[in-house]
């Protein structure tokens, strides 16, 4: 898969979790760009995230996150 | 020492010129020495407990950047369990004694364990949290293990945010003792002006509402429903003025030397919402809490679907009560919070729905008042002196037989909250909620200066010397 497939699936995770059909992720995004992106839904956008690829990240990996560029990489490494 | 106190007035001059004449390369032994003369203006052999936990942690970062595997984390377990058993024994033993003999005597068992008699160290909360933060940054790959002893002594002794904060990040602090600090006209003047302001909030408007809180609270069974609410409210206002007025003074101070501390308070008054209020109130204790425990709870409960954000929170916000101290008022405090958190969090989509059928101002206007309700209720557990008075107070704001029973003047003698104090706080209290809203008051950066100008100073000096209370009273979170 590729890493802009990986990104426009997530930006659908992204708004249908944070309720904000007007959110556009890029991968420079982090959670100082988007208002609803806050340390309570972030961990809801993970799991989701996980379900629809089907991966499981582990606690080191995810609190080293810094933006969504990061996520796509660890995904794309872990779905091959 | 107090910041409010004829002591400090003379330390700090002395302080800022003796620093700015000595050579660069051994100003860090002046500060960590001023820190030292500073805390032991309180209890000075508990200077002992400070020097012991910094050893620990001092060691424990450098073996914790040398070691992988299990010899790592088990440094971070020596040092986290050496923090928090200092803070178990001076802070928590009582209060666990206590209720262990409590069931002890629920079930007939004779022997009680004895209790220490012992005055809890000055800001032993908040220095152990900035130790903890260092060791848990080390370990976690993001702060190099600070070598130099003294430099790391002075990390947690530095003596503006010692004893009340803010709980500051080492990658913050430690790089600014190494930079070579310039005394700086921008620098000294909005760092004066943010002291300044710091003490209008705490012996104008803080001090005073004291007078009116501290008399209902002692004899709350004396007064009627209007009263108590009063009261509550006013706590709410004292605590901000009080605690947001140390840090501006913190921050001032810092700065005059050279130093940026990071910004407690963001007007958490005017929050919408408590899940607002938390990320504008004490925000170096709620970040810490949220980067330590809460992050790492949501991240290894993920899969208990909806149920582990509620736990993360509850459990949280439990530890943060009992942070404050060691009482059931303020587990208490913590839970009605981590409560509100929860609810906020489990209906954020449907609540976003039902703002957007409201007039915007409206809805606002009304998250607004109800937060500030909301939040001086939960306060009424932190200024009570026990859970049972506290929930006669809220019974009797909602149930009370002297409704209508309202006095304009509360307290006795020279603690009488009278008609002058009543206009202190009229004419105070919009300065503070408009200055706060229109001037950058909350970084008072030197670029922003020019915003705060000379007759802002002049009538803050005024308002402090003719409406001041001058009694020394101690702020309230020195108490943790």
């Amino acid at each position: 898969m590729e890493k802009t497939e990986i990104l426009a699936s997530m930006n659908k995770i992204w708004r249908d979790e944070l309720d904000n059909e007007a959110i556009t992720i890029t991968e420079s995004s982090t959670a100082n760009d988007i208002e609803e992106w806050d340390s309570l839904s972030n961990i809801q956008l993970v799991v989701a995230t996980e379900k629809l690829f089907k991966i499981r990240f582990n606690s080191a990996e995810i609190a080293q996150f810094k933006n969504v560029g990061e996520m796509i990489d660890c995904i794309k490494a872990k779905i091959g | 020492m107090l910041f409010n106190s004829i002591n400090f007035l003379i330390f700090f001059p002395v302080v800022v010129a003796i620093y700015f004449l000595l050579p660069h390369r051994i100003r860090w032994l002046w500060l960590l020495g001023m820190s030292c003369v500073f805390y032991m203006a309180f209890v000075p052999v508990y200077i002992f407990i400070l020097g012991f936990t910094i050893v620990i942690d001092y060691f424990a970062g450098i073996l914790i950047e040398k070691f992988t595997g299990k010899p790592r984390k088990l440094m971070l377990l020596v040092s986290l369990c050496a923090n928090i058993g200092v803070l178990a024994v001076f802070k928590y033993y009582n209060f666990i004694t206590e209720n262990i003999n409590q069931i002890f005597s629920s079930f007939r068992y004779p022997n009680e364990i004895p209790l220490l008699d012992m005055l809890l160290p000055i800001g032993l909360s908040f220095h152990t949290f900035q130790a903890m933060s260092y060791i848990i940054e080390v370990y976690r790959g993001n702060q190099n293990a600070e070598k130099h002893f003294g430099i790391y002594a002075l990390y947690v002794m530095f003596f503006p945010q010692l004893v009340a904060g803010p709980i500051e990040r080492p990658q913050n602090l430690l790089p600014q003792f190494k930079e070579k600090k310039y005394f700086e006209a921008d620098n000294v003047l909005s760092g004066l002006q943010q002291m300044l302001w710091g003490f209008f909030k705490k012996v104008v408007i803080a001090d005073r509402l004291a007078l009116y809180v501290d008399s209902v609270f002692i004899n709350h069974t004396e007064y009627g429903a209007l009263n108590l609410s009063i009261a509550a409210l006013f706590f709410t206002l004292q605590i901000y003025a009080d605690f947001s007025g140390y840090s501006d003074i913190a921050l001032g101070t810092a700065r005059i030397l050279g130093f940026n501390l990071m910004v407690n308070f963001d007007r958490p008054l005017i929050s919408k919402s408590i899940t607002e209020f938390w990320r504008r109130w004490h925000i170096s204790l709620s970040s810490w809490f949220n980067d330590y425990l809460f992050q790492p709870l949501m991240i290894s409960t993920r899969n208990w679907a909806m149920a582990g954000a509620g736990f993360s929170l509850l459990f949280t916000f439990f530890l943060a009560g009992l942070w404050h101290g060691a009482g059931w008022t303020f587990i208490i405090y913590g839970i009605i919070h981590g409560s509100a958190l929860t609810y906020e969090f489990y209906t954020r989509k449907w609540r976003k729905r039902w703002s957007k059928k409201i007039n915007a101002s409206v809805y606002n206007s009304v998250s607004i008042l109800l937060t500030f309700c909301f939040v001086s209720m939960a306060l009424i557990f932190f200024r009570a002196p026990s859970v049972e008075i506290a929930f006669e107070i809220i019974v009797q704001i909602f149930h009370s037989t002297k409704a209508i029973i309202f006095s304009w003047q509360v307290g006795s003698g020279e603690l009488t909250f009278n008609a002058f104090s009543w206009l202190v706080i009229i004419i105070s209290l919009p300065i503070l909620f408009i200055a706060e809203k229109y001037m950058d008051v909350k970084t008072f950066h030197p670029a922003n200066f020019k915003n705060c100008n000379v007759y802002f100073g002049i009538l803050l000096l005024t308002l402090i010397l003719t409406c001041g209370i001058f009694n020394q009273t101690s702020f309230i979170y020195f108490q943790f």
